[in-house]
């Protein structure tokens, strides 16, 4: 159903996480000896954004994760709260209604993780996620994510960029795209034993290599300063927030180096709707609804927080010279 | 007799304004500060909920003549009319919710829209052709039309697939739910049509 119950754990209206209490937060959550001067200055929901109990932690990436050091991204965006972060989601994996992926996602195993790497390029291989993240410096990042269906949320990720994974692989000159695959395991999944999904599993999404190799793009392993709850994605996922949010996938399993452009499941499933490039544009409309502005969430009722959608979702300057003079409207 | 209908149709009537009385208490509670109580996007979610509502009552309301015929539930006919009326009271507010809370009564927006996708098209059509059923579902016209009654009142059945095609042309990945009630409509309406075509 769509009408949800309120649950006492869910924050106030006066407790939307600010961008200056989020970071407050993390700074005390290390120092717990100052907790009681921190907690009397800040709305107890949220500082309380975790739900420990729901959280599958791999120490190793908890540590890492909470190391995570701060950047430049999305200072001064407000965040929007924890609890939509992670209770809103589209992971068809685990069903269609937005609060399925919250409901089912919770009993995926995450820990330990192999993602198959092959293709155009010289390493080659199947490597646990430890060893991939064991030479990585995660990051925050704070950035906005657009979905196709005109909402949006601010998201502060933890990750870092995809670049420096790929340049590990030594990709040949040949892989002109990368191409991911989420988990296939309907055990685990039961979106992926509905009999009413039309999606083809495994999902599948891919980048041309400019784009892949672009700073803005990160595998993030986290969020709210900690390790990826299961319906966002955990626990290693894709963010190119210039995109829309279906090209962000998630739960990653294979990394594949390829010639041509990847057959990604949205595109394949409605081509007319959804193409390969999904790059957030006000200008081009989905066939069934205007994409000129979104509804960034948490919306009110009566004053619905409807904004002007930015062309390439406000990252025009990092990423628009990788698309000149291509027509955005023929490759949407 | 008439005492034991009244308090069928007082029953009735409170039955079906329960899915009212729920967003009522939900909207109260959501302003008095209860913000994710309709997930983060409340208004979507009383769009939604309100059209589901809309097609319930659709359906129940085309299901009295068959239960009638078949069942031998002739006390329902005597109800047929309030349940119609609450079709219409639910699309109306399924129609409000999306002025108000979707577009924010901007006509412009709303004029561009409704010509761009025509799903929105379809259920406004819909919703006019509720009008006259609406107006002419008092005793008092019900004479004043006689056998053209009847005849208008058949609307409904275009009502019912203008519904459908509306929720249908909605489809992303999960076909479901609009094909378990698109077929439930036709369940509802070709046994009729059939019917009328042998005579």
């Amino acid at each position: 159903m769509i009408i949800r119950k309120h649950k006492r754990s869910d924050a106030q209206p006066s407790d939307i996480t600010s961008h200056s209490s989020y970071l407050n937060r993390r700074q005390f959550l290390g120092q717990t000896a100052a907790l009681s001067l921190a907690a009397t200055a800040l709305p107890a929901q949220a500082i309380q954004t975790h739900d420990t109990t729901r959280l599958q932690k791999p120490e190793w990436l908890a540590q890492q994760v909470a190391a995570a050091k701060e950047s430049k991204w999305g200072k001064g965006e407000s965040l929007t709260p924890y609890s939509n972060v992670t209770q809103y989601n589209n992971f068809y994996e685990f069903g269609t209604a937005k609060e399925d992926p919250y409901r089912y996602a919770s009993k995926l195993k995450t820990d330990p993780w192999w993602v198959t790497v092959e293709g155009e390029c010289e390493v080659t291989g199947r490597f646990a996620l430890e060893d991939l993240l064991s030479q990585v410096d995660l990051e925050e990042r704070i950035y906005r994510l657009r979905c196709v269906e005109a909402w949006s949320m601010v998201i502060p990720w933890i990750g870092f960029e995809l670049s420096t994974l790929l340049k590990r692989f030594k990709p040949l000159s040949s892989a002109k795209y990368v191409e991911f695959t989420t988990l296939h395991d309907p055990k685990q999944m039961p979106g992926q034993r509905s009999a009413f999904s039309t999606i083809d599993w495994p999902y599948v999404e891919g980048l041309r290599i400019d784009e892949a190799m672009n700073p803005l793009t990160i595998m993030a392993v986290g969020l709210y300063g900690e390790v990826l709850p299961n319906q966002n994605g955990a626990p290693f996922r894709l963010v190119v927030p210039w995109k829309y949010g279906f090209k962000s996938i998630k739960s990653i399993v294979k990394i594949r180096f390829v010639e041509s452009m990847p057959k990604t499941t949205w595109a394949q499933l409605a081509p007319n709707e959804y193409g390969f490039y999904a790059n957030v544009n006000p200008e081009v409309d989905h066939p069934r609804w205007s994409q000129a502005r979104e509804r960034r969430l948490p919306s009110g009722l009566f004053k619905p927080n409807r904004i002007e959608t930015q062309m390439f979702n406000g990252y025009e300057e990092e990423v628009a010279s990788m698309y000149s003079g291509m027509n955005l409207r023929k490759f949407y | 007799m008439s005492m034991l209908v009244s308090l069928r149709r007082f029953a009735i009537f409170l039955l079906s304004m329960t899915p009212f009385f729920y967003l009522l208490q939900a909207v109260v509670r959501l302003q008095a500060g209860e913000w994710n109580i309709l997930g983060p996007e409340p208004g979507r979610a009383i769009v939604f909920f309100s059209g589901s509502w809309t097609f319930n009552f659709l359906l129940i309301t085309l299901m009295v003549t068959p239960l009638v015929r078949y069942a031998k539930q002739n006390w329902l006919m005597t109800h047929r009319r309030m349940l119609g009326l609450f079709t219409f009271f639910y699309a109306t507010l399924h129609l409000l919710a999306y002025f108000a809370f979707l577009i924010e009564w901007r006509w412009q927006e709303l004029g561009k829209e409704v010509i761009e996708r025509p799903y929105l098209l379809v259920g406004m059509l819909a919703w006019l052709l509720l009008i006259p059923l609406t107006l002419t579902s008092t005793k008092n016209w019900q004479r004043r039309l006689k056998r053209n009654w009847k005849k208008l009142h058949q609307l409904v059945y275009l009502i019912g697939v203008l519904a459908a095609v509306h929720y249908l042309l909605q489809i992303r990945s999960s076909w479901f739910e609009p094909v378990l009630y698109t077929l439930i409509l036709l369940l509802l309406l070709v046994p009729r049509i059939a019917g009328r075509k042998r005579l």
